[in-house]
Parts: C-alpha cells; structure tokens; sequence
C-alpha cells in the first residue's frame, strides 16, 4: 500500500520546509539588499511563492497519480523524464548545501565554535538518513510537531523582542526603491523554490486532491506569515543595517530578547524549538534528492540509493559548509538564478509539454482512470 | 510402553480397563493423580473410576456432585436396570444422576488428560462408550486485593488477580453489556494456557479483533507464563525500547479501554491484562484523572507531563549546560554550581553517568532485596552514600539534585513498563548532551521522536491523537476535560463513538417563574413534593427525572 499524508501534513512540510533558513540567513541577505524594506521583499517573495505553487499545483492536477517527474517522462519521453530528474537532484544537491549552511551555522557558530564541521555533517545527515528511511508519513508528522515548535518561538521572541522593537527603524518604505526590493526578494524565492518543487515530487501521495489547489497555496501563505515576523522584528529591534552585518540573523535577534532575569539569552531555546523545522529541511531536500535519484535509475523505490546520495549530498555540504566566505557566496550569488530557473522552468516546461501532447495526457489521464477502477473493483 | 502421543489419540473404549490404562499410561507416574473406584449399579454390577488432580480440584464439588449421586442416590439409577449400555446410557447419566453444572461427554482421550491437567475431574463408567469431564476446579488462589503497583487515592480498590476467571467476572461485574464478548483459547504447547479476549461488539474498530487473533494463533511456543510473552509475541515493535501494548493490573482501567473500543487480553495465572492497540499517552494516565474532578484530573496530568521531561531530560540539559554551554545559565546560578562542582575532579558527564547507575542500583536493590532490608538499603543508599560522596567531594551537590528530582520524576509516571522506557532512553540522551551538547542533545532526541512517531499499535499511530494531529482528540490528552465534554469515543473505536446524550453539562434548575423564594424555601418545598415546581435542567434526561 502507499504512504499517503493529509493536506494538513502537506501543509506542515512546506511550512518547515521554508522556515528554518528564511529567518536567518536569507533575511540577514536581503538586509544587505534591500535594507528596512527586508519586510516588503519578504511579502513580495510570499506572493511569488504562492503562485508558483500554484502553477506547481494545476500541473500536477492534470495527472494526480504521477509526480512531476512522471509527467515529464510520459510527455517527453524517457530521456526528458530521466533529464528533470537529473536537474532534481542537482537542485536539491544544491537544497541540501544551503540547508546545511543554515543548520550548521546556527549551531556552530553560537554553540560549538571547537566542534569540527564534519561532525555537525555526519550528525545531521545520520537523523535526515532514519527519518528518509522510516518514510514521508513520518517526516510529515514531524513537520506538524515543527509547525508548533514554529509557532512556540515565534510567540517568545514576539515577547521577548517586542519592548526594543522601533518601528522608526522600518522607514522609509521602499527605502532603495521598488525595483530593487523585488530584486532581493529572489533570495527569499529560493526558499519557496525548495518547497514548490518538493511539492512536485510528493503531491501524488496526498490524500483529497480537490483540496490540493487551496492547501499548497494556504500552506505558502501560514509559512510566509510565520516568517514574516522576522524581518519585521529584526529590522524593528536590530535595525536593517545591524541585521546585514551577521551570517546567521535570526540568532542575534535571539540573543537581544529576554524576559526577565532567568530567560535572558533565547538562544538555545531558539534552537529548542527551529531544530524541527531545520532537521525536517535536511530529511525532505535528501528524500527529494533520493527520489530523483531513482527515477534517473528507474528504481521503483528510493530506499536503496538513500546511501550513496546521503554520501553525495554530505560530501557537497561538507564541502559549502566548511569555509563561511564560500557558503555566502553560494546563498547570495549563484544559488538564486540556478534555483529559480529549476523552480520555475520545470513546471513550465512540463505545463507546456502537456499543452502541446494534449493527446497523450488525455490517453494517459484516461488509463490512470480505467486502473483505479480496476482497483476499486478488486478490493471490493 | 506406547508413545504418549498415540495414546492421546486413543478413542474411549467401552471397557473400563482399557480407559483406566490409557489414562494411567499416560499420567500414572504422577503423584498428585488420584484415582477412585466404586460401583455405581449394584444390581448389574457396573463400576465407574474418576481421576482427578490434587490440588487442583475441589474435593468438596467431587463428593457433591460426582460421588454422593453416583454412589448414595441409587434409587434414581435403577431406573436403567435395563437401559442398554453405550453413549446413549451416558447421556442419560448425565440428564438424570450428576448435578454438576459443567459435564462434557468426550470420546478422545487428549480431552480427558487436558481437562484433568486444568483441573477438572475425569469419570469412566464401566458400559459407557464416553466419558465424563466434569467441571471441578477449585485451588488455592490469592483473594481480590489492591493493585501494589497502581496505587489511586480516589477510585476502585480492586484489583486483578493469578485466576483468569476472577479477572473476567471482575469485568462482567462492571460492564453488564450482551455485547461485551469475551473469547477464550489456549496457547502454549505444554503449558496450555488460557486466554481470554474481551471486547464489545460494535464498539471495537473493525477488523480489530480479527488482528489480534491473527497474531495470537500464529505464536508457536511451549509456554506462557505470564502475559509478558504474549505482549512479546504479538507487538508492533519488537525491537523498540518503548512499549506499544499497555498491561494493567486495574479492572476499571480495562474497563474503560473496552469501552473507549479497545481490546483486553487475559491471560492465566497473572494479575496483568493487556490492553490494546496503546498510545503512548495512555502511560501517562491515572485511573483516578477520571474519578477526580477534572481541574484536579488535569492538574495532576500536567504534573505527569512535566515529570515525563523532566525524567528524559533533566540530566542531559544539565550536562549540556555545564559541560558546554555555561553561558546559557543565568550568572548567580551558574555561580552557584561551579562552586559546588569546584572539588569534583570527574567531568560532568562522567559524574553523571555515576549517579545515575547508582540510583538504578539503589532502585534495583530495593526492590529486590526482602521488604524490610530494602527499605534499609535505600535509605542507606541515597542517604548515607549521597551525603558522603557530597563530602568527599566526589559529587556536586547539584548532581544530586539533578539525579534525586529526576528519580523522584520517574516514579510519578503510572506505569512501570512507561516508566522503564524513559529511564533507559535517559542514558543515550545523557551520552550525547556530555559528548556533542547541544548538537547531541537535538540529535538523539531528534531521533528518538521520529523513532515514536513512526510506531504503531494494532493499527492505530503511537503519538496519536498529538501526531497525527486530530483537534477533536484533544479533550483526553494533556488536559482532562470534563466527562460531559468527552461524548464521542476515542478515533480507535468503531461504528458506536457516542457514549453519552447529547447536553450532558449539569445545570441548576432553572429560577424562572419561582419569584424570589430563597433556595431553603424551595427545598422545603420540593421535600414535600419532589416533583413539583422543579425546574428544568439543560436538555433532556428523562432517566433523571424525580422517579429515582
């Protein structure tokens, strides 16, 4: 039988799937870009968010039982099909690098400064390894704990943060002008990006299909207001220019909010509650990564090359992670227009490959149909 | 000599010898076998031979209804002076000479040895072509006494005993339902043990039951000797340090299961049940949650949860915090503890560890050891040695206490299986926090949580109904709402999730049209005549009207 999840556990992944990197490094980007309009690139990033997962979506509904890679393999045949896959891999190879910068960083950086970068590697690539292994169903509910980890920060730093915060430090609106602030939105797309084309690969294993054109786009909307709170917060309370100057932005917001004597440093309690959502990233980009793996292979089931694309994936992480100049340069330079260019590409490209084999997608939907009759008519 | 197996596939003979031999063949070497001869029909000059167990029987029930009719009412047994001999005589022995309310007339003779090694009595009359398996069974058993595991303050002081018979009428005596099914089998090759499945019809979740006979009639195994094998044998995940089946020594607490759609397993000769499928909540659970109101339900349930973290938890954050992260720790506490760990000269994670395996010993000893002398060993343990590795600067003071409130937080959580659990999965947590701080600590507990969620018990998802969320399986988790908010059965039940009308929230009566009488007043009032001028309370329950 299929591993099948609730809209409400898809809902859950794509939140935590954005969260954990969105707070801190992309904000602390998008501050050096854009400076107190951070917030306004952050909801202009939202709304581009929420309609590529709705793009996302309306392809996938044309075929409800074949993800992404399937669609592309049924109308451009096996080679295009073999080809998205292999794109996959490199954007969730890619993924699973700015995953692991965020992860390690938050950790290292304000933690364990002495403990060697391979050691967080091996660590968190050992968790992602068992929760890929014991399946979606339950990294998805771990997501759902996540989603109220999320919500239990997001609450104590509002009130530990709120008494600094100036909203004088948020003016001028489109500070650097308009243009400029949907130009550093891209980095906050990035985000969105891991979480559409997650989508991609695992919408056919979630139950209700008509509900999956208003749940993706809802869940994009929650993950985009929880994340909001940070930019406004780190700008209010840090100030834009205060926020540029740090890797790990999120952390240092933390660091300033107390309340009272005994809760005045948040930042294990920071880490407490956003390791979920950062773990659920590292399962999720090496689950997508392994199911794009099998599908260049022909696999039926990913389970076999979680191993070796474990050892791939680790391997590039250790390789981003270990010098800080490097990793930057990745999350603000070259990591946006690769990842948007599959987020977006993709999609299209198979939308369109539908729009011109009408056909073959009317053969193929018709199939799919005559199947689950059959099955119906069999278990019955 | 015949090989006891073919001998138990013999058929009972019509003559006497040839079953008496049988039986002897295969049980005859036994010294609790005892073997009586009589004649039951003086005038035809038949004679008839029980065997019974000693020990396991009732003398008093063999004399009763075997003995005494057979030999001493010999008037009723003239009437087949010349009844023809053979399996229809026996049926009229049956019908009109023992009283015994529990005869089987058997052909075989592996039913007559099954029923002697259970306790019954085995007749042969002589001309009869079967025999007689008369219920007779009557040991020595404990009486009816207070669970020493399960303690409550308010509720049931009963608890279950050694004798699967009394565990079973301690379930028809709560639920008088014709619905409550309870389905009896044997498993063990040679310790034949009994085994009760109890559910009611229509409450339990389709294909439930079915699962669980599945899984009980695919163990092959010699024995069971106690309800610990089966839970073994039959549980979701063998190699999980948790617990997916719960064992209860409480009646009430498997009554309530049986209601809320769940399944019991008893089994022969232990006072522990089996309830299933299990959530991992359920371990943090009182009887008497329910019997007390429920803001001291869910205040004493909240204390549980908080003892639960603590008793996983507590150790490892403090290791964590002392070995790594000092600067996490407010300034006068963290003062506080480094004055005390100045003397020490083993790292924290090693003192830790220490303590920790001393306090298992302490436990452990206790426990073992004879009452008294336990009692003396803890209190030297935790006294005598704590106070002295404190002095000699072995332990901080603070480790202690960290170990001491951890304990302390262990033995506030219901269940022992539960209990246990969380004590051995302190350890790797522990190692971690004192290896890796903060990255172990996340790491191990990571996996520990997607270890749980990926259990399942009987179908049912271990963490459930907090992950898979389901809001309306709120009521019953960390809160205990009150039970006229609880009208829906938990998800695990079937088709029949109502259990309670609808509007079930008491209310005083209803003042409209009383004027301003005072409350006395109308108490007078209703003393003399209940029914009159009372009130309407909220919704409609008719069995609560002024009839009772």
């Amino acid at each position: 039988m299929k591993v099948r999840i609730t809209n409400g556990m898809l809902m859950g992944l794509v939140v935590n799937m954005v969260y954990a990197k969105a707070i801190g490094l992309t904000q602390g980007i998008m501050a050096r870009e854009a400076g107190s309009d951070m917030w306004m690139a952050t909801i202009l990033s939202t709304l581009q968010g929420m309609a590529v997962m709705l793009i996302t979506v309306i392809v996938m509904l044309r075929l409800p039982e074949k993800n992404m890679v399937e669609q592309a393999a049924l109308l451009l045949g096996k080679w295009g099909g073999k080809l998205i896959a292999a794109l996959l891999f490199l954007f969730f190879l890619g993924a699973f690098g700015t995953v692991m910068i965020t992860f390690v960083y938050h950790l290292m950086d304000y933690f364990l400064p002495e403990v060697p970068v391979i050691v967080f590697i091996l660590v968190g690539g050992a968790v992602a390894v068992y929760a890929v292994y014991q399946g979606l169903e339950v990294i998805a509910r771990m997501a759902l704990v996540g989603s109220f980890s999320i919500i239990a920060l997001n609450v104590l730093v509002l009130f530990g943060s709120i008494y600094q915060f100036d909203i004088r430090e948020l003016l001028p609106v489109f500070q650097n002008g308009f243009v400029n602030t949907i130009k550093a939105s891209r980095h906050n797309d990035t985000d969105w990006a891991m979480a559409t084309l997650m989508t991609a690969l695992i919408l056919p294993l979630v139950r209700d299909r008509l509900t999956w054109k208003k749940s993706a786009p809802l869940a994009i909307v929650y993950g985009g207001l929880f994340v909001l709170q940070w930019p406004i917060l780190e700008a209010g309370v840090l100030s834009p220019e205060m926020t540029g100057q740090y890797i790990v932005a999120c952390m240092q917001l933390a660091r300033s909010a107390e309340i009272g004597q005994f809760i005045h440093r948040y930042e294990m309690i920071m880490i407490a509650f956003f390791a979920t959502s950062a773990l659920v990233q590292t399962m999720m980009s090496l689950m997508c990564a392994c199911m794009s793996v099998s599908h260049v292979l022909g696999l039926k089931d990913y389970r076999p090359v979680i191993l070796p694309t474990t050892l791939v994936l680790g391997g590039f992480g250790y390789w981003v992670v270990l010098d800080h100049g490097r990793a930057m340069r990745l999350l603000s330079d070259y990591w946006p227009p690769a990842a948007l260019a599959v987020a977006f590409g993709v999609p299209m490209l198979v939308f369109a490959a539908g729009f011109l084999r009408k056909k073959k997608l009317a053969a193929a939907r018709k199939e799919a149909e005559e199947e689950k009759q059959a099955q119906m008519r069999k278990s019955s | 000599m015949r090989d006891v197996g073919e001998l138990l596939k013999e058929r009972v003979s019509t003559d006497l010898a040839d079953n008496v031999c049988c039986v002897e063949d295969v049980l005859g070497g036994n010294a609790d076998l005892i073997k009586r001869e009589f004649v039951y029909h003086e005038q035809r000059n038949l004679t008839g031979i029980v065997f019974f167990v000693d020990g396991l029987v009732s003398p008093k029930e063999i004399d009763h209804s075997i003995m005494r009719p057979l030999t001493m009412h010999t008037a009723e047994l003239e009437r087949f002076q010349h009844a023809h001999l053979g399996p229809q005589f026996a049926e009229e022995i049956k019908k009109h000479v023992l009283t015994n309310t529990g005869i089987l007339l058997f052909d075989k003779i592996d039913t007559a040895i099954n029923g002697l090694l259970s306790g019954d009595t085995v007749l042969f009359l002589e001309g009869c072509g079967e025999g007689f398996l008369i219920s007779t069974r009557g040991w020595e058993a404990r009486s009816i006494d207070e669970p020493t595991t399960e303690p409550v303050v308010r509720g049931p002081r009963d608890g279950f005993t050694e004798n699967i018979r009394t565990n079973t009428a301690l379930m028809r005596r709560r639920i008088r339902d014709a619905n409550l099914q309870i389905e009896g089998l044997q498993i063990g090759d040679r310790t034949r043990t009994d085994i009760n499945v109890a559910y009611i019809k229509g409450v339990v979740r389709e294909g439930l039951v079915e699962e669980v006979y599945k899984r009980l009639q695919s163990i092959r195994i010699d024995g069971i000797l106690e309800s610990g094998y089966i839970e073994e044998l039959i549980e979701d995940a063998p190699l999980s340090p948790f617990t997916t089946i719960q064992s209860t020594e409480r009646p009430d607490k498997v009554a309530s299961s049986l209601l809320e759609g769940r399944v019991a397993i008893f089994v022969d000769n232990t006072p522990f049940v089996l309830i299933l499928p299990t959530t991992f909540w359920q371990f943090l659970q009182a009887s008497d949650d329910f019997y007390s109101r429920y803001w001291a339900g869910s205040f004493f349930r909240l204390v549980r949860f908080i003892a639960f973290f603590i008793s996983l938890t507590f150790p490892s954050m403090y290791v964590m915090l002392v070995s790594f992260h000092q600067e996490m720790i407010p300034t006068a506490l963290a003062l506080s503890i480094a004055a005390g760990r100045e003397s020490v000269p083993f790292p924290a994670l090693l003192e830790a560890m220490v303590m920790e395996v001393a306090f298992e010993l302490m436990r452990e000893a206790g426990l073992r050891m004879p009452r008294p002398v336990g009692q003396a060993v803890s209190i030297v343990g935790s006294l005598v040695v704590g106070q002295a590795a404190v002095q000699a600067g072995l332990v901080s003071p603070t480790m202690v206490i960290v170990v001491a409130i951890t304990g302390i937080s262990s033995f506030a959580i219901p269940n022992y299986a539960a209990s246990f659990s969380i004590r051995v999965l302190r350890f790797p947590l522990l190692l971690a926090s004192g290896a890796l701080g903060l990255l172990g600590f996340a790491a191990v507990f990571s996996l520990l949580v997607l270890h749980a969620l990926s259990l399942r018990s009987f179908g049912q998802s271990y963490l459930s109904p907090a992950a898979p969320f389901q809001p309306s399986e709120q009521q019953d988790l960390v809160l205990r709402m009150p039970i006229w908010m609880m009208n829906r059965r938990p998800a695990v039940a079937g088709a029949d999730d109502t259990r309670m009308g609808p509007n079930q929230m008491p209310a005083p009566p209803d003042e409209e049209g009383e004027g301003d009488e005072s409350a006395e007043s109308r108490m007078a009032d209703e003393e003399e005549a209940p029914n009159a001028g009372k009130g309407k309370r909220k919704g409609s329950r008719p069995w609560r009207s002024g009839k009772s």
